[in-house]
C-alpha cells in the first residue's frame, strides 16, 4: 500500500512541480507578498467585510454558551427541549428556500461533474490533491490559533506546514501526521470570533455553500480571502480565483460521493438532520484534540 | 546467610508486587467490565461476518445482514436508544407502542448503520481511547479503508452490572441518536406521535424496496409484515 502511495505522489510530482516550483520562486524573488497582502482589494474588502461582521454580531449574545462542554455521556446531551439555544434558526423559511436551490444545484450540476471527475482519477491522486489544499491554509490557521490563545495548537499547525510543504512535497502528503503524529488541526475565524465573544447570530444556509451561521460565514469569506493573493500570485483575476475555488471543491465532492444521497435517504426532514449534523460536527471540531479527551 | 536474606527479600517484595497487582486487578474485573473489552470481540464478529468468503456476494445478502443484525442484538441496546431518541414523548406511551416504536426503529437502524458499513468490506477498525465515567462509557474507533479514515464512538451504558450496552453511536462528531431525536422532535410537534409512526413505517417500506432490487429476499425474511400486524 505504501508503495502505491509514493508512486502515486511520484507522478503528482513529476506533473506538477513545474508548476508550484515557478509559483514559490516567483514568490521568493518578488519579496513583495506583504505589500501584495496590504494593497490588495480583496484583503480591504475582507477587512471591511469582517469589520461590518464583527458591529453587526458585537451586539449578539453568544448563544452557544458552554461551547464543547456538552458531552455524550451526559443526559444533557439528549434533553428535548423544544427551541434549544443551539439551532436558532429564525430564518427557517428562507433557509428551506436556499436548500432546496442547494439541493438541485448538488443533485443536476455538481454531483454529475464530481462523479465524472473521480472516473478519471484515481481516487489517491484526488485525496492528494486535497491535501495539498489544506496544506496552502494552514498559515490562516496559525494565525486564527495565535487569536484564540491555542499556542500548542499554533505550534503543531505550524510544523505541520513546514514538514508537509518540504518533506510532503508541496503539501500533496501529510507526512507530519503519518510520520510525524502531528495530527490537522481546525483554526477558523468563526472560531476565533467565537472565543472573543461573538455569537452565532443565527443558523444560515448559503447557496452553493451549505449550511453555516452568520458568524461562521463572515468567518469562512475572510479566512478564505485573507490568504489568496499571497498564495495564487500569479491570478488577481476573480474568475481564476472561482475556478481555482471550483476544482478544489469538487475535489473535496469527488471523495465524498453518495453521502449526501445516504443522508437524504434515511432522514425525515433532509434539511433538520443537515442543521443538527452541521452544528454537532462543528462542535467536535471546535475542541481541539487535546481537551476533548480530558 | 547474606545471599539467603537478599534472595528472600527479592522473593517477598516479588510476592508483594504481585499480590498487589493481581488484587488491583481482580478488584477492577470484579466491579466492572472492560467497555472496549467488550466491544471488541463484537466488532471483531461484524467484520468477520461481513468479511466471510462464504457469505460474500449477492445471493447470501440476506443472510449476511441477518447474522449481522443477530449480532447486533447482544450489544446494542435499541431500546434504551428509543427511549432517547424519542426524549419526553416515550414517557407518554403505553407498553405496547413501547415495543412497537422499538421494532420500528431497530428496523431504521438496520438500514442506517448496517446498510453503511455493509460498503467497508475491506475496512479495518482500529481501537483508540475510551473514556468511563459512572456506568456511561465512550469508546473511539476508527474506521480505516484505504486511505479513508472515520471516527466512530460507541456510546455506552453499563447494565446489570456486568454488561456494557452501546446506546448511541457518532460517526465523526455525530450522534446518530441526536440526529434522529431532532427531527422526530419537529414531526411530533407538527403531526402528533401518529404522525411519526406513520412516517417510520413509510420509510422503512421504501428502504425495503430499495433494498429488495438489489439484495433478493429469501424466505425466512417473510416473518416482516406479521411482526406490523401485531399493533
Amino acid at each position: 500500500m505504501r508503495m502505491v502511495r509514493t508512486g502515486g505522489l511520484r507522478s503528482i510530482y513529476a506533473v506538477y512541480s513545474g508548476r508550484v516550483r515557478m509559483g514559490a520562486v516567483e514568490l521568493l524573488r518578488n519579496n513583495k507578498a506583504f505589500s501584495m497582502i496590504i494593497s490588495s482589494r480583496f484583503f480591504s474588502h475582507a477587512m471591511i467585510f469582517l469589520i461590518m461582521a464583527v458591529i453587526l454580531l458585537g451586539s449578539v449574545p453568544p448563544v452557544i454558551a458552554g461551547q464543547g462542554g456538552t458531552d455524550f455521556l451526559s443526559d444533557e446531551f439528549y434533553t428535548d427541549q423544544p427551541g434549544s439555544v443551539e439551532t436558532a434558526d429564525p430564518l427557517e423559511s428562507l433557509n428551506r428556500v436556499v436548500f432546496t436551490f442547494n439541493d438541485r444545484m448538488y443533485t443536476w450540476v455538481m454531483e454529475p461533474v464530481a462523479r465524472g471527475y473521480s472516473h478519471v482519477l484515481p481516487s489517491d491522486i484526488r485525496s492528494c490533491f486535497s491535501t495539498f489544499f489544506r496544506n496552502l491554509l494552514e498559515p490562516v490557521r496559525f494565525i486564527n490559533t495565535l487569536l484564540q490563545g491555542r499556542f500548542t495548537d499554533s505550534g503543531t499547525v505550524l510544523v505541520r506546514f513546514l514538514i508537509n510543504s518540504t518533506c510532503g512535497i508541496y503539501g500533496f502528503a501529510d507526512v507530519a501526521a503519518r510520520e510525524f503524529n502531528f495530527p490537522p488541526v481546525e483554526a477558523t475565524l468563526g472560531q476565533t470570533l467565537a472565543t472573543w465573544g461573538v455569537g452565532d447570530g443565527c443558523y444560515l444556509v448559503v447557496p452553493l455553500y451549505g449550511s453555516s451561521t452568520l458568524r461562521d460565514f463572515a468567518g469562512v469569506v475572510v479566512d478564505g480571502f485573507g490568504m489568496t493573493p499571497y498564495y495564487y500570485p500569479w491570478t488577481n483575476d476573480l474568475g481564476v480565483m472561482a475556478g481555482v475555488y471550483l476544482g478544489k471543491e469538487t475535489n473535496r465532492l469527488s471523495l465524498h460521493l453518495g453521502e449526501y444521497e445516504e443522508l437524504k435517504k434515511l432522514s425525515f426532514d433532509p434539511y433538520v438532520a443537515l442543521r443538527d449534523a452541521y452544528f454537532q460536527y462543528r462542535r467536535k471540531h471546535f475542541t481541539s484534540p487535546g481537551t476533548m479527551w480530558e | 546467610m547474606y545471599r539467603t536474606r537478599f534472595i528472600a527479600v527479592i522473593f517477598l517484595s516479588l510476592l508483594y508486587l504481585g499480590l498487589s497487582s493481581a488484587g488491583v486487578a481482580g478488584a477492577a474485573t470484579q466491579t466492572r467490565p472492560d467497555p472496549m473489552e467488550q466491544l471488541r470481540p463484537f466488532v471483531n464478529e461484524i467484520v468477520g461476518i461481513l468479511t466471510d468468503k462464504s457469505l460474500a456476494g449477492k445471493a447470501n445478502c440476506r443472510k449476511r445482514r441477518q447474522r449481522v443484525m443477530a449480532a447486533a442484538h447482544e450489544r446494542f441496546d435499541f431500546k434504551e436508544m428509543s427511549k432517547r431518541v424519542l426524549g419526553r414523548e416515550w414517557r407518554k406511551l403505553s407498553p405496547q407502542q413501547k415495543e412497537h416504536f422499538v421494532t420500528l426503529f431497530t428496523k431504521l437502524l438496520e438500514h442506517a448503520y448496517i446498510g453503511k458499513i455493509e460498503d467497508y468490506s475491506k475496512q479495518t477498525v482500529e481501537f483508540k481511547r475510551q473514556r468511563i465515567r459512572g456506568n456511561r462509557a465512550e469508546v473511539q474507533t476508527v474506521l480505516k479503508e484505504k486511505n479513508v479514515a472515520i471516527p466512530v464512538s460507541y456510546i455506552m451504558i453499563l447494565e446489570n452490572g456486568n454488561q456494557w450496552m452501546v446506546y448511541d453511536i457518532i460517526v465523526e462528531g455525530v450522534s446518530l441518536v441526536r440526529n434522529y431525536m431532532e427531527q422526530f422532535r419537529e414531526i411530533v410537534r407538527q403531526g402528533g406521535y401518529s404522525e411519526l409512526i406513520k412516517l417510520l413505517e413509510n420509510k422503512i417500506e421504501t428502504l425495503e424496496h430499495d433494498l429488495s432490487k438489489t439484495c433478493p429476499i429469501d424466505l425466512p425474511r417473510k416473518a416482516v409484515p406479521q411482526r406490523r400486524s401485531v399493533r
